[in-house]
């Protein structure tokens, strides 16, 4: 703990934590930003479905388009992702990330899907 | 060749090497390890989302409640709000930290803590206010994988609360380290990053089942 205290663990000679780049990117305005851009999407969707403002599947187009937008900025002003040369490798994992994460659900419920569809027998009240 | 002669640095005076071992930026090495944690975190929730999207049939509630029988999008919204505030205190309160002052961090991570509080109060009491109902985990598959959805969400709230706390105590105790600074900042990218999973869960697990 001493040792730390004494900068040696700072790494590029930075002796002072605060110095660090990852302490420096912060930035009120950036966070208010994604707070404001993310509550207003989410406020819009909450409001468009508890209206029923459209027919289901057009809704869930809106919906999913707000959800879309508010996280890439939530993304991109919270958790700084950027190709800023400090915050390329976080960016470079998160975009290797995508595709895992799209197919695992996607594939999951294409399977299911197929499978309920084949071997499901008609339950009364079940529209398939 | 003899053009660059006179850019040759003198062998008397020149530098060959450096006197001092850099070594690995420590703070940036853990964080980067953190965000790779968080991301498979994130597969814990694609597996627990997928889990949900085949769990969502009309079969799947075996002809009981579906959450479009239970779903308060409104109540739900109010807890994005005090979720989405928390995470803002954080960072404003990172801010301050960028400015050297504790005051101001301590007050920030002071207000996303109580706001993380009102968010985990208002899921519990939806979780009782369920219950209550005879809607628990064992209603049917469908309510199963919308629960345990919800609420290993909810834990991940509960966990970071204790961490702030935690975060509160050190930089008392122990002021601006290496060490407690970067924890900090691996604490910001947790904390961020559940308002991220948070608009996933809302979208697609409470509207979306609010209107299916």
């Amino acid at each position: 703990m001493s040792q730390a205290q004494h900068g040696h663990h700072g790494g590029h000679g930075h002796a002072d934590p605060i110095l660090h780049p990852e302490v420096q990117m912060s930035s009120g305005r950036g966070y208010f930003s994604g707070f404001l851009i993310s509550t207003l999407l989410m406020l819009i969707a909450t409001f468009l479905v508890s209206s029923h403002a459209a027919p289901p599947f057009g809704l869930l187009l809106v919906i999913t388009v707000c959800a879309g937008i508010a996280t890439i900025a939530q993304i991109y002003f919270l958790l700084h992702i950027d190709i800023s040369e400090h915050n390329i490798w976080n960016t470079v994992s998160l975009v290797a990330f995508i595709p895992l994460f799209v197919l695992t659900i996607g594939l999951t419920w294409w399977m299911f899907s197929q499978l309920y569809l084949r071997t499901m027998p008609p339950m009364p009240g079940m529209h398939g | 060749m003899s053009g660059h002669a006179s850019n040759t640095p003198d062998p008397k005076t020149a530098v060959l090497w450096d006197t001092e071992y850099h070594g690995h930026d420590v703070i940036s090495t853990r964080s980067l390890g953190f965000f790779l944690y968080l991301l498979s975190d994130g597969m814990i929730f694609a597996t627990l989302f997928a889990a949900y999207g085949v769990l969502s049939y009309q079969h799947s509630y075996f002809g009981g409640p579906t959450p479009a029988d239970f779903v308060k999008p409104w109540y739900t919204f109010s807890q994005t709000i005090a979720l989405f505030l928390s995470v803002l205190a954080y960072g404003m309160g990172m801010t301050a930290l960028k400015r050297r002052s504790r005051g101001g961090l301590i007050n920030g991570l002071l207000g996303a803590f109580v706001l993380g509080v009102l968010f985990l109060v208002l899921d519990i009491h939806d979780v009782l206010d369920l219950a209550a109902h005879g809607i628990t985990v064992a209603a049917s598959g469908g309510i199963s994988a919308f629960i345990v959805l919800t609420q290993v969400h909810a834990a991940h709230i509960f966990f970071g609360l204790l961490w702030i706390l935690v975060m509160i105590y050190q930089v008392l105790r122990l002021g601006f380290t290496a060490d407690t600074v970067g924890r900090l900042l691996s604490l910001r990218m947790f904390w961020h990053f559940q308002a991220v999973v948070w608009v996933f869960v809302y979208i697609f697990v409470y509207l979306w089942g609010y209107m299916s």
